[in-house]
């Protein structure tokens, strides 16, 4: 600012000692436009007071713009694209690693835990058998109206959009999908095999007794309404909470996948742990 | 309306399962009973009944046919969740409404996180 006030100052002090001296007025003022034609240029024609101002903008900018050329531009714009995108990638990677480091060591929620059933095909299955690999974990029941059908279509979805992926690849098995009954008291193995089968051929229903599937739920932290001891060819319907739990290889709870999310975001979300792990793992 | 022709007038009995349970409706028995449901509440709709378990002699009146075709395709704990859910649907719509005329703003949480199966 002071190396443009500098030449303004004179020239307003001359103009105003000009002013001064009726006689020489009209002279000065002559003389002033003269001087400042060749710095104003083409703005000559315009009214005085912006004129001054803007021919030092002029060539501040000039002078700014000095070292500025295409290439360093590209260059510019590029690595700062090339950053953001870094630092986008980063923060998502970081916030799947809070998400799911959570609930893992000590004094931390714990979902998930000991449990011991059997699958559709009546072979004795624990959370031991969990381990190893990652595993979606639902529970419902066979004889739900509406809204366990539309899960299963979607986890199915899910199955094929995760086992398709490139994070798959990297996983020594691929992801196990586990239907966990509700209701034990209708759905016996076999049921579940016939029922489970019109979703996918990969899910794994497992069934066990009124007290093991109770234990299952506690584990798992998922509410349910089965009546104990139903009679045989009762109709009822069984309240239960709808998530789907995420496990990691280790057993260890990673996320909830609720229904909000669509089949392309819920898998989505677990390719991203599944990479995650294979670069923790490495 | 076509379907009704073909339509039973009670639940098939179940399949039973190899080891002697009785098996849960399959994708085409919940369809047809979903189709069921949707024809019966349609005309609901068109008697102005909202519910259906309160206002049962109207809706025995004016949706006899649909009421019918409805039982007979789908188990009866899943006549009454639906009714009561068509409910629970309408006072919630209701209330959005309501508060959106207020002039609130927030996300609208989609339905079913915390409710019945």
């Amino acid at each position: 600012m002071s190396k443009s006030l500098i030449p303004s100052q004179a020239l307003l002090s001359t103009f105003s000692r000009s002013l001064r001296t009726d006689k020489s007025a009209a002279f000065t003022a002559q003389c002033l436009r003269l001087r400042l034609a060749p710095n104003t240029g083409r703005r000559t024609f315009s009214s005085s007071e912006p004129r001054m101002y803007n021919t030092v903008e002029e060539a501040r900018s000039r002078y700014r713009s000095g070292p500025f050329s295409w290439k360093a531009g590209i260059l510019f714009l590029c690595s700062g694209a090339s950053l953001i995108l870094y630092f986008r990638y980063e923060k998502a990677r970081l916030e799947r690693e809070r998400v799911a480091l959570a609930t893992k060591g000590v004094g931390k929620p714990k979902v998930g835990g000991p449990f011991s059933l059997a699958t559709h095909d009546n072979i004795p299955f624990t959370d031991r058998d969990l381990l190893g690999r990652y595993t979606l974990v639902y529970f419902g029941f066979s004889h739900c109206p509406d809204i366990c059908p539309e899960e299963l279509d979607k986890m199915a979805r899910m199955i094929d959009l995760i086992e398709e992926s490139p994070e798959r690849k990297g996983m020594e098995k691929g992801m196990l999908p586990v239907f966990i009954t509700c209701d034990p008291a209708r759905d016996t193995p076999a049921v579940l095999k016939e029922y489970l089968g019109e979703f996918h051929k990969e899910m794994v229903g497992l069934t066990g007794s009124w007290e093991q599937v109770k234990a299952v739920c506690k584990a798992y932290r998922v509410y349910f309404s089965t009546p104990e001891g139903v009679k045989k060819g009762e109709d009822y319907l069984v309240d239960h909470s709808i998530y789907f739990y995420l496990m990691d290889p280790e057993g260890d709870f990673v996320e909830a996948i609720g229904r909000q999310h669509s089949p392309e975001q819920a898998a989505a979300l677990i390719r991203g742990h599944m990479g995650d792990w294979v670069r923790r793992n490495r | 309306m076509g379907w009704f022709g073909s339509s039973q007038e009670t639940l098939p009995t179940p399949k039973i399962s190899a080891d002697g349970a009785p098996i849960a409706p399959d994708r085409s028995q919940r369809a047809r009973c979903w189709e069921h449901r949707d024809a019966y509440f349609s005309c609901l709709e068109r008697n102005d009944i909202i519910d259906s378990i309160k206002e049962r002699d109207k809706a025995a009146k004016e949706c006899s046919a649909e009421g019918k075709g409805f039982e007979a395709n789908c188990a009866s704990s899943w006549v009454e969740y639906f009714k009561k859910r068509r409910v629970v649907e309408y006072k919630r719509d209701e209330t959005l409404k309501r508060l959106q005329a207020e002039g609130a703003q927030g996300t609208y949480v989609k339905p079913g996180q915390a409710g019945k199966p």
